[in-house]
């Protein structure tokens, strides 16, 4: 019952972050320099993201060689496409040759 | 009806059809880290049906991995739901970023559309048009409400099979693959491209810090930066 218990009020005080902002600035006009910030916080958070999901938990990164192939790529294929799925194909198939090889 | 004529619906039907088919590109990578989230439940001890209940009361997935893995090692319930709103703090940057998206639209759907919030779906509407909040609207729903089902479908399966995946496969690898295309798809200055990369290499340097909060770090600094370069180019 506990853990059920500490289980909705993280979930509750998780929507409160989601919502705090969209709703509470529903009324207001934002102000150029807010409206400036927002522009970097995609690719700041995004970035962050990246190296979270590739870093173990104990804080080291663990990728090799095939990764970072298939990074490369993904950037590159997506920049050049505009098209993520092709990125992500096109990456993926890189870091599993790759990996195969090495192996 | 006048032939030829178009219907509310039949105008709308494009952003739903395009969400819900940019929503299933996105979570196929996802599909590895749903099943794993099955494969912590079961390690974790926890009844299934509670283990899993995270997934429509948090609908976060690393969230949702986080505070399982820690009740599961005998964490206080405080460090455990403490741990794992730090892991979710993220989504106070994606509030602030659509609040302005959500200016002019319906009070339910402002209530409702948080709920929705997750990675995938700010990476999807971030860089929508914002001139035309109907389609927002339902691009948005759209695109949350696919990714809620397949969350939902895919946790619960894992419950049964994600034992059973092979680690060696590498599909983990697909979900940082799947935010980096997502990244470079939404830089369009070279300010924004500097912040991406500083923003990685202060996560990076910050790894340490505990229950990941170095990547709030690394965002906050990272965003003063972009601004910092703004006014050196004027």
């Amino acid at each position: 019952m506990t853990v059920l218990l500490t289980i909705a009020v993280v979930g509750l005080l998780g929507y409160c972050m989601r919502a705090v902002f969209i709703v509470s600035l529903a009324k207001h006009a934002f102000p150029p320099l807010a409206l400036r910030v927002l522009e970097y916080v995609a690719p700041a958070v995004m970035g962050a993201l990246v190296i979270t999901m590739l870093t173990g938990a104990e804080g080291t990164l663990v990728i090799g060689v095939p990764e970072v192939a298939g990074l490369l790529v993904a950037a590159g294929v997506v920049a050049r496409t505009r098209n993520v799925g092709i990125g992500l194909i096109s990456a993926m198939a890189v870091f599993w040759i790759l990996r195969s090889v090495i192996s | 009806m006048v032939q030829g004529s178009v219907t509310p619906s039949q105008v709308n039907a494009g952003p739903v059809k395009k969400a819900i088919l940019e929503a299933l590109t996105l979570f196929l990578p996802a599909i590895p880290f749903a099943l794993v989230f099955g494969l912590v439940v079961v390690e974790s001890g926890l009844p299934a049906l509670l283990g899993w209940s995270t997934s429509p009361l948090m609908f976060s997935g690393a969230a949702q991995i986080t505070l399982v893995t820690l009740l599961g090692e005998g964490a206080s319930f405080a460090a455990a739901a403490t741990a794992a709103l730090i892991v979710g703090a993220r989504h106070l940057f994606y509030s602030i970023t659509l609040a302005p998206r959500f200016q002019g639209q319906p009070a339910w759907f402002r209530w409702l559309g948080p709920y929705l919030l997750i990675d995938q779906v700010f990476a999807l509407t971030v860089t929508l048009d914002n001139r035309d909040p109907d389609y927002f609207r339902r691009y948005y729903l759209a695109s949350g409400f696919s990714f809620w089902t397949f969350w939902m479908s895919f946790t619960a399966l894992g419950l049964f099979i994600g034992p059973v995946i092979p680690e060696s496969w590498g599909l983990a690898f697909a979900t940082p693959v799947l935010f980096l295309g997502l990244l470079a798809l939404s830089v369009d200055r070279w300010e924004k491209v500097v912040v991406a990369v500083a923003a990685m290499l202060i996560t990076f340097a910050l790894a340490d810090m505990p229950n990941r909060s170095g990547m709030l770090v690394a965002a906050f600094l990272s965003i003063l930066l972009g601004l910092l370069l703004e006014r050196v180019r004027r």
